[in-house]
């Protein structure tokens, strides 16, 4: 119950200060990755799932900008800021605390080495003039005491580890003789050759057909029960989720809304998106009969609404959701407070004894979801 | 909610070939001066679609799914005749559709319209709502001018957007609210069939299920047929009374829905739906993995195009295997033609891969591979145990064609896969016949006579 947590995010915000506003993208996540654990992080196209990766690595460019919080990795400060202060709508003077590590210690320290990324399209990752085999060795010889001879070797066999047929051959190919799926396997081999202790994966097998997905997941698990690898997985797939992930966060409208064990988010939800999104899926080991959608659409990050932010398609909404804006606090779980590992389920809805705000007493709220308006697909923003 | 039992569409034998000077690769290789090139080459065919028969009843929703490039689009394309099928038949309400040309294909058009994956690209940004919505009705002449904006809007309204958008632009749309335009729009002529073509696949779950709602509330009401195109089983699942899965061109499966589901024939289908992702921590967690990549479509396998992946491939008879001996044999031989192994010691390789190496004449097989190996010789080792073993295997020599026996329901269930040889009855893999004439996934004899009328050109 005492270990440290390997990756601490704190209160974590990013911003982007564009010509209509300021969009709220991360607004306060806090989440925590422990040694050799799959971490999901999960919600629709919008939620600030890619965000929040990007954030932890430090690799938002402008008008993005990580206004507030903290992540801590291995004791190391990724981001720390002194007290912030500035106008709203504009980017905030930030002071960064004097242990904060600077961007060459970043680059040298941990991106790559202690913490690697693999994004959805692999191409983004690797250069087209380059062989496959070249890139990949070239990343060893940077990052590990290697000869050239000896990050060739590491190469090869690095291929043949993550699954792909006739290594030595397709060393000298270049990516666009690959298909998505070996791609995503180099990637992986990539992102494994420095042996981190932490791998953040966006969206990695969203592109990819579910055979090869299946592939993917699979050798995923091996290899992190071989290298005792964590992972943070970034998805919009409650069934990869239910699947791979040991715990999960659930993200809305730049927040995390709920975190528990894997178990506990699909047998216990605390959440009523959480629930509605999990009623809203069709299923693929079952018929099911009609769907539940969420109605309307989440709204905009540059203007979210008042107190929950749910609360403008939440069938349980009460007068004082519209008020009350709930932080993502501990549930109590009957006579337990925390799972196995001692680790707490946390959701952030004022319908909770947690909260004691009184959301009993208050007067139901008319809604998308609750019928107020007429049912809700007219209400649909644009994006 | 299933449909009448008689067809709205048939499909019958469908083939597309690309050669490389058409579609995708078009003017790729053409001289365009009409000058001979100087090395004929043999022009490579992309057999995008091959021999694929099917039919679609009345107020039925057909499922069509598959993994990208196995030829979903292309089929829906031939279907509609928007590209000329290399082969086949296709009937739209017992008429050969694929006979017409110019104003009575045009006319028939109307009556089969085609929704896209990409609600984006699918809608001319410069087009106000309501004049992308009346378009097809005025190509059609149906309507006056108010006659079409009272439609367009009453459509609208019925796709579930605020008729008040009429005369907005896409571009102010969310992607589920462009998809009910593009409904909206497809149902302006008031079609009896639509070709949904991956219509929800771009979109969030949320709103996947709102627009997977509607299109399930407007069959209702306008008695529409669709054929439902996705790779995604799960919404395939939902919406479909019978399902079709299709693999590198053909068809490999074709079942009511909860037999396919629940009682899957085809290797190919059992792998799709192992490898599913359940949103359910509880599910077993075994996660069906397939091996290697889907072949070329320029190259298919022979035979079964499942072959060269299928985890059950059959020995072939003239070597008398066990069926441990049969399944160590075909691990190695699978192995060595894909180069997994780093090591090529005979003594290590057979430790590896058999308990006992067979006797008799596949033993012998094996053992000259082996020999191979020792000497490095990769690629003979490779052509050999493919030679011997995939090549003799019924899988590579007959093209698979059954009609089985199902579990659930009573719609006939149709399986390309040579383990049905002996309690299913043979269909011709061309037409999906029965050798006494009686097609499968079908119900009459009536459609049977229309069909034998149509002469193979
Ligand atoms: N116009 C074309 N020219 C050549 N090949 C094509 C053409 N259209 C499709 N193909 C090929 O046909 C196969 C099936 O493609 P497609 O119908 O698009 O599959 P899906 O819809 O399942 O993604 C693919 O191998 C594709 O590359
Ligand atoms: S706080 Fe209120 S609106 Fe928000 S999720 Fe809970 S019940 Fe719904
Ligand atoms: S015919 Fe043979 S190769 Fe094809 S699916 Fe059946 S067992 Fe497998
Ligand atoms: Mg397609």
């Amino acid at each position: 119950m005492s270990e440290e947590p390997l990756l601490k995010v704190e209160n974590l915000k990013t911003q982007f200060f564009t010509e209509d506003g300021t969009v709220r993208a991360v607004d306060g996540i806090s989440f925590e990755v422990y040694e050799g654990e799959l971490v999901g992080l999960v919600g629709e196209s919008g939620a600030g799932k890619s965000v929040a990766a990007l954030s932890v690595m430090r690799l938002i460019d402008s008008p993005g900008v990580i206004v507030d919080g903290e992540v801590t990795f291995k004791g190391k400060t990724l981001v720390g800021y002194e007290e912030t202060t500035g106008e709203p709508g504009e980017p905030p003077e930030l002071v960064e605390r004097e242990e904060m590590l600077t961007e060459e210690e970043m680059r040298t320290q941990i991106r790559g080495r202690e913490i690697a990324i693999i994004f959805q399209d692999p191409m983004e990752s690797l250069n087209p003039v380059f062989t496959v085999g070249s890139q990949l060795r070239e990343f060893i010889e940077l990052n590990r005491d290697l000869s050239g001879t000896e990050a060739r070797a590491e190469a090869v066999q690095m291929l043949r580890e993550v699954g792909i047929p006739e290594p030595e051959k397709r060393y000298e190919q270049y990516p666009h003789q690959f298909s998505g799926g070996m791609r995503q396997r180099v990637l992986i081999a990539m992102a494994l050759a420095c042996e981190p202790s932490l791998i953040i994966a966006d969206e990695p097998t969203t592109a990819l057909d579910v055979t090869v997905e299946g592939q993917i997941l699979d050798l995923v698990e091996e290899l992190q029960r071989k290298y005792d690898t964590a992972f943070v997985w970034v998805t919009h797939d409650m069934g990869v989720v239910a699947e791979i992930c040991d715990r999960v966060n659930v993200m809305y409208l730049g927040e995390v809304i709920e975190q528990a064990n894997v178990e506990e988010l699909f047998y216990d939800t605390k959440h009523p998106y959480t629930e509605a999104l999990l009623a809203s899926m069709p299923r693929p080991d079952r018929t099911t009969g009609e769907l539940n959608p969420i109605r309307g659409v989440m709204p905009e990050a540059i203007n979210p609404p008042s107190g929950c932010r749910f609360h403008s398609r939440c069938p349980d909404a009460r007068e004082v959701c519209r008020r009350v804006h709930p932080d993502l606090r501990a549930i109590e779980n009957g006579d337990h407070d925390g799972d196995e590992n001692g680790r707490v389920h946390r959701a952030a809805c004022v319908k909770h004894d947690a909260f004691d705000v009184g959301y009993p007493e208050s007067e139901p709220l008319e809604n998308e979801a609750t019928g107020g308006f007429e049912v809700g697909l007219t209400q649909e923003g644009s994006r | 909610m299933s449909g009448t039992d008689e067809p709205l569409l048939r499909v019958e034998g469908l083939t597309k070939h690309f050669s490389n000077d058409e579609g995708l690769f078009g003017g790729f290789k053409r001289n365009p001066d009409g000058m001979v090139p100087p090395v004929v080459h043999e022009p490579e065919l992309v057999r995008a679609v091959e021999d694929v028969s099917f039919d679609i009843r009345k107020g039925e929703t057909l499922g069509l799914v598959g993994e990208s490039g196995c030829g979903k689009s292309t089929l829906a394309r031939n279907i509609l005749q928007l590209i000329k099928p290399t082969d086949g038949t296709v009937y739209f309400k017992g008429e050969d559709i694929t006979a017409m040309g110019g104003e009575s294909l045009r006319k028939k058009r109307r009556e089969m319209q085609l929704i896209f994956q990409d609600p984006q690209s699918s809608l001319d940004p410069r087009m106000k709502v309501g004049q992308i919505v009346e378009e097809p009705m005025e190509a059609h002449g149906m309507l006056d001018d108010e006659g079409r904006e009272v439609r367009a809007k009453e459509l609208l309204a019925k796709v579930g957007l605020d008729p008040q958008h009429y005369n907005r632009y896409p571009h102010a749309f969310s992607g589920g609210q462009r998809q009910r335009v593009n409904l909206a729009r497809a149902l302006s002529v008031n079609p009896d069939f639509i070709v949904c073509d991956e219509p929800v696949s771009a979109l969030d779950v949320s709103i996947q299920a709102q627009v997977l709602n509607t299109m399930k509330e407007l069959q209702e009401e306008f008695d529409l047929t669709y054929l439902f195109i996705a790779h995604d089983l799960s919404v395939i699942r939902h919406i479909s009374d019978r399902v079709a899965v299709m693999y590198l061109g053909q068809l490999v499966e074709l079942a009511d829905k909860e037999e396919l589901y629940e009682n899957p024939q085809h290797p190919y289908t059992r792998a799709l739906l192992d490898s599913i992702p359940v949103p359910d921590p509880r599910s077993s967690g075994v996660r069906g993995v397939l091996e290697g990549d889907v072949p070329s479509p320029i190259d298919p396998p022979s035979g079964c195009r499942f072959r060269t992946r299928c985890p059950e491939l059959i020995a072939p008879e003239e070597y008398d295997l066990s069926a441990t001996e049969w399944e160590e044999t075909r691990a190695f031989m699978r192995a060595i033609d894909r180069r997994t192994v780093e090591t090529n010691d005979p003594e290590e390789l057979r430790r590896r891969f058999f308990g006992q190496v067979p006797s008799g004449e596949a033993g012998t097989v094996v053992e000259t591979a082996l020999d191979h190996l020792e000497r490095e010789e990769w690629e003979e080792a490779a052509d050999l145990l493919v030679a011997e073993f995939a090549e003799k295997s019924i899988c590579a020599r007959e093209v698979p064609a059954y009609e089985i026996t199902p579990e659930y329901g009573s719609d006939t269930h149709y399986a390309a896969c040579h383990l049905h040889r002996d309690e299913g009855i043979r269909l011709d893999p061309k037409t999906g016949e029965r050798a006494d004439g009686v097609r499968t996934a079908d119900s009459g004899t009536e459609a049977s006579e229309s069909a034998s009328a149509v002469s193979d050109d």
